[in-house]
């Protein structure tokens, strides 16, 4: 952990509580299972006492550690997740499908997506300023980048960029994300500022 | 009703013991004193600590808190046996921290200097502190063979942050010089004392101690995407302040 944020935030050392939270009630605690009011009446308690703050971290930290160690309780097709995502893909499939299929016997696939502006994705923005990119070398570099990024893009003859995009310098500056529209070959770029 | 004598007679038990001790402590030596301290303390008074469980948690969170308390308990004592050394309390309250950090926590002087700053302990310039600690450098440390090198590094776990994501505050912190980063953290102490009860015990979990944003949801008792967009907003003010006192990443 940093220790400048620990050193400043951590709760107040003097004067101590006497009064500690019973061990059970910071392990009931530490697993969300504590009604609301008594939840406020501890975490008030937790603001101000090192003790039973530090016993609570610790232990939040512990369990988390053997869960991670531990291997799974459940193979992982035997999830919630699982099921989730399966029965997503299949409803997409139902409704969507009937509707792709003739979407795409009429007119020549483009693609639509918006990523997260990575710092990988900034090194090839960042390499100059033209708003036009016909070099091979950095179309491939982008064309490599998506594929690498999941796009199912086969070929790029020319990317053109919305506006030119200098680097956010501001420690905590809005997320930015990259909106991308493929069509014949081109790739159309605006790199947009995500709201908190 | 579980059996305490059969739980402390399980090897999860004493696994449990093993691993939290050797994570809070670096020297084996400590590492077995914890062990034992904790042992006994669970066998005293005819197993309380253990007949105390009721069943309201599950057993596993219940005998990690439990065998954390005891290692703080140990910590202390260890700590209580210790003795500043004459010459140093002789300087005064400010003194007696500075060895507490650089000799007991293996902090440097630099640390120690800030702070003590922080916490309003002591006022005058580094040079000065840097003349006024000359008598602590020269005093005895079991703990810290290394002690009069005012380079030493310490082997806390505290360390550097070199991803911002992790923890931006002290990204930032990190980036500031001296002055700078006093009156920062002093401004992020005073706006986490004006925040609700439970913003402070997210901020203070989650980047004081580097604790998982689903964890600390739970324990606030919100979804983790709400404690999520929760933090956003709360990093939004503290940036308003820090901005206010004229700080920003240089």
């Amino acid at each position: 952990m940093g220790k400048w944020m620990n050193k400043a935030i951590s709760p107040s050392v003097v004067p101590e509580s006497e009064d500690h939270i019973l061990i059970e009630d910071l392990a009931r605690l530490a697993e969300g299972a504590v009604d609301a009011a008594d939840r406020q009446h501890l975490i008030g308690h937790l603001n101000r006492c090192q003790r039973c703050y530090q016993i609570l971290q610790q232990t939040l930290t512990d369990v988390s550690a053997e869960t991670t160690l531990q291997p799974g309780s459940a193979p992982w097709w035997r999830t919630g997740t699982f099921y989730a995502l399966a029965a997503s893909i299949l409803l997409v499939l139902l409704i969507g499908g009937p509707l792709a299929i003739k979407h795409w016997n009429q007119r020549p696939p483009g693609i639509l997506a918006v990523l997260d502006l990575d710092q990988g994705l900034k090194d090839i923005l960042l390499e100059d300023d033209a708003l036009r990119w016909e070099k091979k070398e950095r179309v491939n570099r982008l064309l490599t980048a998506l594929q690498q990024r999941g796009l199912a893009v086969k070929d790029l003859s020319l990317v053109l960029l919305s506006k030119p995009y200098y680097q956010k310098k501001s420690l905590f500056g809005p997320k930015e994300v990259l909106h991308i529209r493929i069509d014949n070959k081109v790739a159309y770029l605006e790199v947009k500022e995500m709201e908190n | 009703m579980i059996d305490p004598e059969k739980i402390l007679s399980s090897s999860d038990l004493l696994v449990k013991i093993e691993t939290v001790c050797h994570r809070r402590f670096s020297a084996e030596n400590d590492r077995d004193e914890c062990y034992v301290y904790v042992i006994d303390s669970l066998k005293a008074d005819n197993l309380k600590r253990l007949r105390a469980f009721k069943g309201k948690s599950s057993l596993n969170t219940y005998l990690y808190a439990l065998i954390n308390s005891l290692v703080i308990d140990f910590r202390r004592k260890q700590y209580g046996r210790r003795r500043i050394p004459a010459g140093v309390a002789k300087l005064g309250k400010w003194a007696e921290t500075v060895y507490r950090f650089v000799c007991w926590q293996r902090f440097t002087f630099d640390d120690a200097y800030d702070f003590l700053r922080i916490d309003g302990l002591y006022t005058g310039s580094y040079i000065e502190f840097i003349k006024e600690t000359e008598p602590i450098r020269k005093a005895p440390c079991r703990k810290n063979p290394a002690f009069q090198s005012i380079d030493e590094a310490h082997e806390s776990s505290l360390k550097n942050i070199d991803d911002e994501s992790s923890n931006p505050l002290e990204f930032l912190i990190q980036k500031l010089d001296r002055e700078r980063r006093i009156k920062a953290l002093k401004v992020i102490r005073e706006t986490t004392a004006g925040l609700s009860e439970d913003d402070q015990l997210l901020i203070r979990l989650v980047y004081g101690s580097d604790q998982s944003v689903p964890a600390v949801a739970k324990v606030i008792g919100l979804a983790a995407p709400t404690a999520g967009k929760r933090l956003k907003n709360l990093m939004t003010i503290y940036r308003e302040k820090l901005l206010a006192e004229g700080i920003r990443e240089p």
